[in-house]
């Protein structure tokens, strides 16, 4: 056996908290949430080992058909969604220069720091649909705004909407990622005689893909466990969860549920399996599809 | 407590054990928690820990008053706040449960059969609790499988209360209307409704739906579950008509959707309350917020009146808030005389008249407390409560009297948490309009009768 | 790293003077498109502020009046009395402040380790670092509670923090990147000098990282305020509450309950939200170079 060195020793010190933190917070409770998955393990009465059981009833499980449903569909609609309308606000800030854009960065990401627990309750009271300020202002050009809170078809686009208020981190990753285009490029193609949208397609768009795809990631896995909003704003009491039906139903709203509220802890391990296999899924996917479109060229300026 | 890989979890207990030794944050959590934790050196007896319950006004103070006047030394925490099952079920879970919990009647039967909560038939026995005092739909409530699990305490009647100016501009006289004529009724609500631009103003007959489901069954003959809690009956076609009526009446009026946030922009409890500022016709609902209008808005132009069935006798589906003991309380005993107290006719009767002082000093209009206890309600409304000179509260409270020994509520059941959110979640799907009536009832009665089936195998 | 944003650009002088009056123009429009976004943006912020100094009947009237009329400072004093807000907003500081603190520190130890020593298993390790960034929380969340709970730690605030004393993986990532910057010798010649390795993680690292520590300690302190599972799941004695699971509990009671009283729950999100904005406004630069660099949120 070779002598282990001290160093080596020393660098297995400096890394124990993480080892442990590895083991007992995170592989250890994935190894556990797998084997209770097969269980009925509900806290109070003892387990019983019931094979796929949980992962059939998923698959039968309407709510989580509408759980599903409706987590793919805010998440199809927030992501494209909040990046173009913080594209737009970037490619703005970048144009202007000084303590405007500093001013103006603050401002967007002002909502960022309002915890979501908040956001939830001061929306619903903006989108009430008979007296709230949304519909209100919509009013003011003769809109007649939907019920937001209270119809089933009109909850989820209020809840895009409000999740749209909250796009300055994303707006910051890419206004950092514009400044680093340089701009010998588009003068020179702009002496090249190439129009606005040219430009901003063939260079621009290209120099800072990699930002781009890294907030579809970013927004993409954080859309999919969407949960502090809508739960305070249509979980509360049993009166609030019983009046809108599932129209706000979410998929970690659901798992939590499953496991805190009714404490079938076994079925809601099952349900947080199938969410860390798409969320897997899906970032394969996504990376796989980046590779292919992103420049790399822009790492090595913006590095 | 869960018996999970030992192994491991000894291993993370040292580690964690370590850590909450030196825990700063940790540390302050020992005093609030109220003495559950450091209550042992005192023996049973010396303190209680509350859940779900809160101190808003003078009928919660002055009985808790009378409660620490008769156990000087029991420490008593008092966790305010309203009742949240989740945190509930999470507390009973860990062991550590509050000694005493403050929920709704209607939840019982699901705790009681899941043994979240304990039976009380010693403490019943013990303390001598004179359960024969409490209304007997509330005793019907507070019993699961022939035992005592909870001790009932407010006694909630629905009644109808009627914005007197909007009948007049119907052409109506108030007193008059009578919801046992329900084509009458309909035409009603649609005249007593005020839209403008797509905008509601005014809402003319509010049913209450798809809260008020088992009174409107009732109302047209129909229970919505055996009398033994075993059988839905959700699908008989008596619920389903009452369901299709009131559904109807919403519809007419601007449909649910805008109803609903209208609704929600409603103060009941203040100045500005949705019938001193004609923004509701009618609406049927339960005496408190005629008792808070009675605080608020004492010249009110109200009306309120007796719900009636389809023959013309009243209905009230009761209801009301209960003590229950959770499974692991840590003094149960301490727990029961809590209960005790609380619900006893003499600390209601104080309470009261606590409340009617208040009033009176405030010159606003009292139309008494309405209890659990039947004892303590004959000398509240014989004694305490007196005539204010305000006729419409005066009648309210003969006419709220009038209909307790109306009162009937839906049986206690293994599976009522579920069996309520499959008829209400019918109830919503027709009134958004997303489906028939019938198509609703019937799949929710399968949901319901699966899982009434299930939580009693 | 953190200098990318405020970095001199080089710029290639282009154009004559019609093009300047071009771009200028240019420059108006986009300014006056970002004011109105500005305005979209900050609204909400003032309705909200606005509503919670109205009385409770004025609530929902003249939602475009920015000031409060009539005035009901009141509100803030009936906030006080209706929930334990001065409870759960010291709860919410201590909380915080311990879990970043704990988070950073332990970060910092982890991520010296990886950056100073070559060490076999080495990149093996450090790709568990990388990949429990996507671990999604859902998936350990039952497993967790239960580990906390067969230690009768549920219902106290241990495991609102205690997590984070074994390093996270976002900024055990972002401080090595960074300590990566730090020149070798500055270590070596400490070596040298007798310095132990402790010494070097304390005295020369930890200063060094400063920018990066603090770009994690508020980063870690912003996620603890806004933090509503965890509460939910750990704690039931509301005199232990944070405040965003405070919040909830006003939002149960006085808006979604049958007690509506709007101007406590709008008064209590003010004060939810309002340290932090204060927070952000002394530490903006740290925000913005964080989410720049790393991408947290």
């Amino acid at each position: 056996m070779r002598r282990i060195r001290p160093e080596t020793r020393w660098a297995y010190v400096f890394l124990l908290p993480w080892l442990i933190g590895l083991v007992v917070f995170q592989l250890g409770p994935m190894v556990a949430s797998l084997v209770l998955s097969f269980t009925d393990f509900d806290l109070i009465g003892s387990p019983e080992f019931v094979g796929l059981g949980n992962y059939a009833k998923t698959a039968q499980d309407p709510k989580v058909l509408r759980a599903v449903g409706n987590t793919v569909y805010y998440t199809a609609l927030h992501v494209p969604l909040s990046i173009a309308l913080a594209l737009a606000l970037a490619l703005m800030l970048n144009r202007i220069t000084g303590r405007a854009a500093g001013v103006f960065r603050t401002i967007f990401y002002l909502p960022s720091m309002t915890p979501y627990v908040a956001v939830g309750v001061l929306f619903l009271f903006l989108l009430n649909g008979q007296a709230g300020m949304v519909n209100q202002f919509l009013g003011l050009f003769g809109i007649e705004g939907p019920q937001w809170t209270t119809d089933p078809d009109w909850i989820l686009p209020g809840i895009v909407l409000m999740s749209l208020w909250n796009l300055g981190s994303t707006t910051i990753i890419l206004f950092a990622a514009l400044r680093n285009v340089p701009r010998e490029l588009t003068e020179a193609a702009m002496i090249d005689g190439a129009g606005r949208w040219q430009r901003f397609r063939s260079i621009t768009l290209p120099m800072i893909s990699s930002a781009v795809f890294f907030v579809v990631i970013i927004n993409t896995i954080s859309a999919l466990q969407m949960f502090d909003q809508v739960y305070a704003m249509f979980f509360g009491n049993q009166i609030a969860q019983q009046s809108h039906g599932d129209a706000a139903l979410f998929y970690v709203v659901y798992l939590f549920q499953q496991a805190f509220q009714f404490l079938h802890m076994g079925y809601a391990s099952a349900l947080a399996w199938v969410l860390f296999l798409v969320i897997m899924v899906i970032t394969l996917i996504q990376v796989k599809v980046g590779n292919r479109l992103v420049y790399y060229e822009a790492e090595e300026h913006a590095g | 407590m869960p018996k999970y890989h030992p192994g491991r979890i000894s291993a993370v207990a040292l580690l964690v054990a370590a850590l909450s030794a030196c825990g700063g944050v940790g540390a302050n959590s020992g005093d609030s928690r109220g003495g559950s934790g450091e209550a042992g050196s005192g023996g049973a007896g010396s303190s209680l820990t509350t859940m779900g319950f809160g101190l808003p006004d003078e009928i919660a103070t002055v009985r808790v008053d009378a409660f620490r006047k008769a156990y000087p030394d029991v420490k008593v925490a008092i966790n305010e706040g309203q009742f949240d099952e989740q945190a509930f079920l999470s507390a009973v879970a860990s062991g550590n449960p509050p000694d005493v919990v403050y929920l709704g009647r209607e939840r019982i039967g699901s705790y009681a059969a899941r043994g979240a909560i304990q039976p009380l038939d010693d403490c019943v026995s013990r303390e001598k609790i004179a359960t024969g005092d409490f209304y007997p739909a509330a005793q019907q409530q507070s019993k699961y499988d022939g035992k005592w699990y909870a001790v009932p305490e407010f006694y909630n009647s629905i009644v109808l209360l009627v914005n007197n100016k909007a009948a007049k501009d119907a052409g109506v006289d108030p007193a008059s209307i009578d919801t046992s004529d329900w084509d009458a009724l309909a035409k009603l609500a649609e005249k007593m409704n005020r839209v403008r631009d797509g905008r509601i103003e005014r809402f003319g007959f509010y049913p209450k739906l798809p809260e008020f489901l088992p009174l409107w069954a009732k109302a047209n003959g129909a229970d919505i579950l055996s009398a033994d809690g075993r059988t839905a009956k959700l699908d008989d076609p008596k619920v389903v008509e009452a369901l299709d009526y009131a559904g109807r009446l919403v519809e007419s009026q601007g449909g649910w959707k805008k109803l609903k946030a209208f609704t929600e922009t409603f103060d009941y409890f203040g100045e500005e309350n949705p019938f001193a500022t004609d923004r509701l016709g009618a609406m049927l609902t339960e005496q408190f917020v005629v008792s808070a209008m009675a605080g608020t808005t004492p010249d009110a132009d109200i009306t309120v009146l007796p719900v009636k069935d389809r023959q013309g006798h009243p209905v009230n589906n009761v209801g009301g808030n209960a003590w229950v003991v959770p499974k692991g309380a840590k003094h149960p005993d301490v727990a029961c005389r809590w209960m005790k107290t609380m619900t006893s006719a003499d600390t209601w009767i104080a309470a009261a008249r606590a409340r009617a002082d208040k009033r009176a000093k405030e010159g606003k209009v009292n139309i008494g407390t309405y209890t659990g206890n039947v004892k303590a309600d004959d000398v509240i409304f014989s004694e305490v409560v007196k005539p204010s000179g305000h006729k419409a509260y005066d009648d309210a409270v003969k006419t709220i009297r009038s209909v307790q020994q109306a009162g009937f509520v839906v049986p206690p059941s293994a599976a009522a948490a579920e069996f309520t959110k499959a008829w209400q979640d019918a109830g919503n799907r027709v009134l958004l309009g997303e489906r028939k009536p019938a198509d609703a009832m019937k799949q929710a009665q399968q949901q319901a009768q699966q899982a009434i089936d299930e939580a009693t195998q | 790293m953190t200098t990318t944003l405020d970095r001199a650009r080089p710029r290639v002088e282009a154009g004559g003077p019609a093009d300047d009056a071009g771009r200028g123009s240019r420059k108006v429009f986009f300014l006056v498109m970002l004011s109105a976004a500005s305005a979209l943006f900050l609204y909400p912020f003032v309705w909200l502020v606005v509503a919670s100094l109205k009385p409770r009947s004025r609530t929902f009237a003249d939602p475009f009046v920015p000031w409060p009329h009539p005035f009901a400072p009141e509100n803030y004093l009936a906030v006080w009395d209706a929930a334990p807000m001065l409870a759960w907003l010291v709860n919410t500081l201590i909380i915080g402040v311990v879990a970043a603190g704990a988070a950073t520190l332990s970060s910092a130890f982890v991520a010296f380790g990886f950056a100073y020593f070559r060490f076999p298993g080495r990149n093996l390790l450090f790709g568990s670092v990388l990949a429990t960034m996507m671990l999604p929380a859902a998936v350990t969340l039952v497993p967790t509670y239960l580990i906390w709970n067969s230690v009768g730690l549920t219902g106290t605030q241990v495991p609102l923090w205690a997590g984070n004393l074994f390093g996270s993986a976002f900024y055990v990532f972002l401080l090595r990147q960074f300590l990566l910057g730090v020149p070798r010798y500055v270590f070596e010649a400490a070596r040298v000098d007798g310095a132990s390795y402790l010494d070097l993680f304390w005295r020369i690292a930890v200063p060094l990282a400063r920018p990066a520590l603090i770009i994690a300690f508020v980063f870690e302190l912003k996620a603890s305020w806004f933090d509503l599972m965890k509460p939910l799941i750990y704690l039931q004695d509301p005199a232990l509450y944070t405040l965003p699971r405070g919040l909830k509990a006003i939002v149960d009671q006085f808006y979604q309950g049958g007690d509506p009283k709007w101007e406590i729950v709008l008064a209590a999100s003010v004060i939810t939200t309002l340290p932090l904005v204060v927070i952000f406004f002394f530490g903006q630069r740290h925000f913005v170079q964080g989410i720049a660099t790393t991408g947290r949120r």
